[in-house]
């Protein structure tokens, strides 16, 4: 096998383990690493796919800002790893379910034609993205930038102190 | 722009992302606490993007909507992570959890 | 010129009357009495222009006068449904517009001394000028379904007024019975007005006689019809047996059974019994008998009733379905003309009697007889009053009451109605009888009462004139009958050439032998009242005496009140226990509290799948999720 496709399946081993981790560890803080190792494996996929821009982005705030964000909230809630209360009276239909998903998605998958010729795949140039992302797309980005406003001081209200702490 | 050869048929991120995305249903499903359930859905969102971006790139380059869409998702998310976490804070301040079993004061 | 055409202005005069003093009743000086009056008195001059417009057109058409209608549309729904407002005079109309306006407007009159005082003086005069409205559209209508709704206005005009004590419980009582008596008669009358438009398509009346000559009504359908008008007449007319509402009207105040129970409206029936006429003779061979036996047991009832009855007013209710009994029996014979002439004089005799008793009772606050006695000495123009009025009731020569009673006998013996002759002719005795008890029980002999006869007097002038005017009218008013007093009054005769439907002018005849008849019976009765009922009356215990069982059974009023209670009570109020039974179980517990109940008992079922935990909420998305992909992959697929 050539070296992409030996990365390629690395990285998907590195995130399909990572989410396993998350979904599945007893202790809180490891199924945030595990996370974290998800995300990377992630980032590793947007470079095979070509979009650097995206992978960056990736890692800036998914594996920067959010994983960060998640671990200060897990050391606030002094969340405790008390060993079977991690996991709900729901867990055999959650399997169930999460199965069930994953046979339509991968039967979906095998079942159709793909238009293209497979094998190839076109990099898109980052001047493109930016002049895409502040022309055809100004009004999203505006209103993103609108959602981010509003998260910030909804987080502020939510989470400072009450009166008199 | 330019083609670039790729080993790695359409096919295999597909697979990766549906395989994300159902271990993060099972996550959200089955978690307790609330923070972890946070990360599950993160996990779910990631999925997406890859499915998104995947598209994109391999079928329809010239219009990179894919690529765009996978952006914006990772905006949003980051800002619904911020906001979910002081919903969290809020909660356990008052009622002392993190366990989403305990607060069900909308009961019945 | 005021002619024919312009009738309709005569109702409504006393209509606007109405509306002004219903909305600023109260705020008129004397609470707008003089308005009623002034309306009534308007109708009243109106109607000359509008008789003298008819006798013209009589004198040019002959014969062949078949009357003047004018109408407006009310209201049309697409081509199907028309309702038309419309009068439509004729020589019976002009007799009936006579009658209401002149009798409406003594007692109008005559009520300014008898009301006066009263609590709801004002709504008083509203209702009567509603009444006089309502009483005039009924005589001028000319199609059923204005009829027909006046003659409801006309029922709760006498609802209104015989209620008007109504805290005194048997007039609320009395009010009720009467509506409800009249309302039974009134469905028959509904039903068949609705029959006949279904045949023949218009509720226009003359159309509808049209259509019944030419034949286009089949025979069985038009009697069915027919009986069904003549159901209405019953009730309004109180023949038998719906006939138990009247002497119980007495309880409204005297003026207003005067005007209403005495000469108009009891005499709508009569009335459009008359108007409807040819329809009758069109019907089936079983119409015309029907209504003459119909009117001779009320004729028979009542007189014998009358005989034994003790509250003045009560026998001269009696005696008014005496006579209106004795216009249906005319009218079943066909005889328009006698059945109008005798409609005619009663209506001034028949009120003067209950004026003149509203009289004494105004002035003693007593109405039994056995209360009364000696009153004639202390109120003697009330007396001389009552006593031509009674006169001309039981049909003594030369007064009113006579010529016309003896023109009904004369046409029933002419036609051959032997059976219906000799019935009659009892009734002409037993009704001499029982007036004559009356004046003898009430003016002469001695006082039974002290304090009732010190109380006795006449009584003022606005309740004198009246009296002495329906007096005069009670002793000539019968010489109308005489061609030549006919002519001299500007009509074509005699009432038989003025009054005639369908058929033809008749001179006035006299049959020497049925006259003489009539006078020996007539004054047999008189001579017989006295020699019963005179001086200390000992002759009338005596017989009452001998005959228990007959008085009690004519005191009880042939238990009629009692089979109509005993009815009431097993079948109409067993069938309502029924029907209250159904809507308080069925309607209201299931159908109401059920259809309540089953939201309250599914929202109880189905809150517990709010358990309040978000897995459980998370777990229904992705659930549905996954079923919708299913299905819709499945469709692809």
């Amino acid at each position: 096998m050539t070296g992409t496709e030996l990365i390629f399946y690395l990285m998907a081993a590195a995130a399909v383990g990572g989410g396993l981790g998350v979904v599945l560890a007893r202790n809180v803080v490891y199924a945030a690493l595990f996370l974290l190792l998800s995300l990377l494996a992630v980032a590793a996929f947007y470079i095979l796919l070509a979009t650097e821009f995206l992978a960056l982005v990736q890692l800036l705030i998914y594996a920067g800002a959010v994983i960060i964000l998640l671990l200060f909230v897990l050391m606030l809630t002094r969340a405790r790893d008390v060993p079977a209360a991690l996991d709900g009276p729901q867990k055999p239909v959650a399997a169930v379910a999460g199965l069930a998903l994953l046979g339509l998605l991968l039967t979906a998958v095998a079942g159709t034609t793909w238009p293209r010729d497979v094998g190839t795949i076109t990099r898109v140039p980052f001047e493109s993205i930016g002049d895409a992302l502040f022309r055809k797309w100004a009004v999203p980005f505006e209103v993103a930038s609108l959602v981010l406003l509003v998260a910030l001081v909804g987080a502020i209200v939510l989470a400072r102190p009450e009166e008199g702490e | 722009m330019e083609s670039v050869t790729q080993e790695i048929p359409l096919e295999h991120f597909l697979i990766v992302s549906g395989i994300l995305f159902s271990l993060g249903v099972y996550g959200v499903l089955a978690r307790r606490n609330a923070v972890l359930i946070l990360m599950s859905v993160e996990l779910m969102l990631n999925a997406v993007s890859i499915n998104l971006v995947a598209f994109a790139v391999y079928t329809a380059p010239e219009l990179f909507v894919g690529i765009i869409f996978a952006i914006f998702v990772i905006t949003i998310a980051a800002a619904e992570v911020g906001l979910a976490l002081g919903i969290i804070l809020r909660i356990y301040r008052n009622r002392a959890t993190a366990n989403v079993d305990e607060v069900d004061q909308l009961k019945w | 010129m005021i002619g024919m055409s312009d009738a309709w202005l005569l109702p409504v005069l006393p209509g606007t009357a109405f509306v002004v003093l219903v909305l600023f009743g109260n705020y008129l000086p004397r609470k707008g009495d003089w308005l009623a009056i002034l309306a009534i008195f308007a109708s009243f001059v109106l109607f000359f222009p509008v008789a003298a417009d008819l006798t013209d057109a009589l004198a040019k058409t002959g014969e062949r006068f078949a009357g003047v209608s004018n109408s407006i549309t009310w209201f049309q729904v697409g081509d199907v449904f028309q309702v038309r407002l419309g009068v439509f005079v004729d020589q019976i109309a002009v007799v009936m517009l006579a009658v209401v306006t002149f009798v409406s407007l003594m007692v109008q009159v005559y009520s300014l001394g008898y009301m006066k005082g009263d609590a709801r003086y004002g709504w008083y005069y509203a209702v009567m000028s509603l009444f006089a409205a309502a009483m005039l559209t009924l005589v001028l209508a000319d199609n059923f379904l204005l009829l027909y709704f006046v003659w409801e206005i006309v029922g709760i005009c006498s609802y209104l007024l015989i209620g008007h004590y109504h805290e005194r419980r048997s007039a609320a009582e009395a009010a009720k019975k009467a509506f409800i008596t009249t309302r039974i008669g009134d469905l028959g009358f509904l039903i068949g007005i609705i029959l006949l438009w279904r045949s023949v398509g218009t509720f226009n009346i003359s159309e509808t006689f049209r259509a019944a000559s030419a034949g286009e009504i089949p025979t069985n359908y038009l009697t069915a019809s027919v009986l069904l008008l003549f159901l209405g007449a019953m009730g309004k007319s109180a023949q038998f047996p719906l006939h138990v509402w009247l002497p119980d009207a007495m309880e409204g105040p005297s003026p207003v059974s005067a005007l209403i129970h005495a000469a108009t409206m009891v005499v709508a029936g009569v009335y459009m019994v008359a108007r409807t006429l040819p329809l009758f003779q069109a019907a089936g061979d079983v119409a015309l008998p029907l209504v003459t036996g119909v009117g001779l047991i009320t004729v028979l009832m009542s007189a014998t009733m009358g005989l034994v009855m003790s509250d003045i007013k009560r026998v001269i209710a009696y005696s008014t379905l005496n006579s209106l009994g004795l216009m249906i029996v005319a009218l079943g014979a066909g005889l328009t003309t006698a059945a109008m002439f005798y409609l005619f004089v009663h209506a001034f005799f028949k009120a003067l009697l209950f004026l003149a008793a509203g009289s004494v009772y105004h002035a003693t606050d007593e109405l039994e007889v056995e209360q009364m006695g000696g009153l004639g000495r202390k109120m003697p123009l009330t007396a001389i009053t009552f006593f031509l009025g009674a006169l001309s009731m039981a049909g003594i020569v030369p007064l009113a009451g006579f010529w016309a009673k003896d023109d009904i006998l004369r046409a029933s013996f002419d036609n051959q109605n032997i059976a219906v002759f000799l019935l009659l002719a009892v009734s002409v005795v037993l009704t001499a009888l029982y007036m004559t008890r009356l004046v003898l029980l009430i003016f002469t002999g001695e006082p039974r009462n002290r304090r009732a006869h010190e109380r006795a007097h006449d009584g003022p002038p606005a309740m004198s004139l009246p009296l002495v005017a329906l007096a005069v009218l009670t002793v000539v008013g019968g010489f109308v009958a005489f061609d030549a007093v006919g002519k001299a009054l500007g009509f074509p005769g005699g009432i038989g050439e003025f009054v005639f439907v369908g058929g033809e002018p008749e001179s006035f005849a006299v049959n020497g032998g049925v006259m003489a008849l009539s006078i020996v019976l007539a004054v047999g009765g008189v001579i017989g009242g006295l020699y019963i009922w005179g001086g200390k009356a000992l002759p009338a215990r005596r017989i009452a005496g001998a005959f228990p069982w007959a008085y009690r059974i004519l005191r009880n009023k042939y238990y009629m009140d009692d089979i109509y209670q005993a009815l009431i009570n097993r079948v109409v109020l067993t069938f309502s226990a029924v029907v209250a039974w159904f809507d308080r179980r069925v309607v209201n517990d299931t159908g109401v509290n059920g259809t309540g109940a089953v939201p309250r008992i599914t929202g109880y079922v189905l809150k517990f799948h709010e358990t309040g935990k978000l897995p459980n909420y998370a777990l229904g998305i992705a659930v549905g999720v996954i079923v919708l992909a299913v299905v819709a992959f499945a469709k692809v697929a």
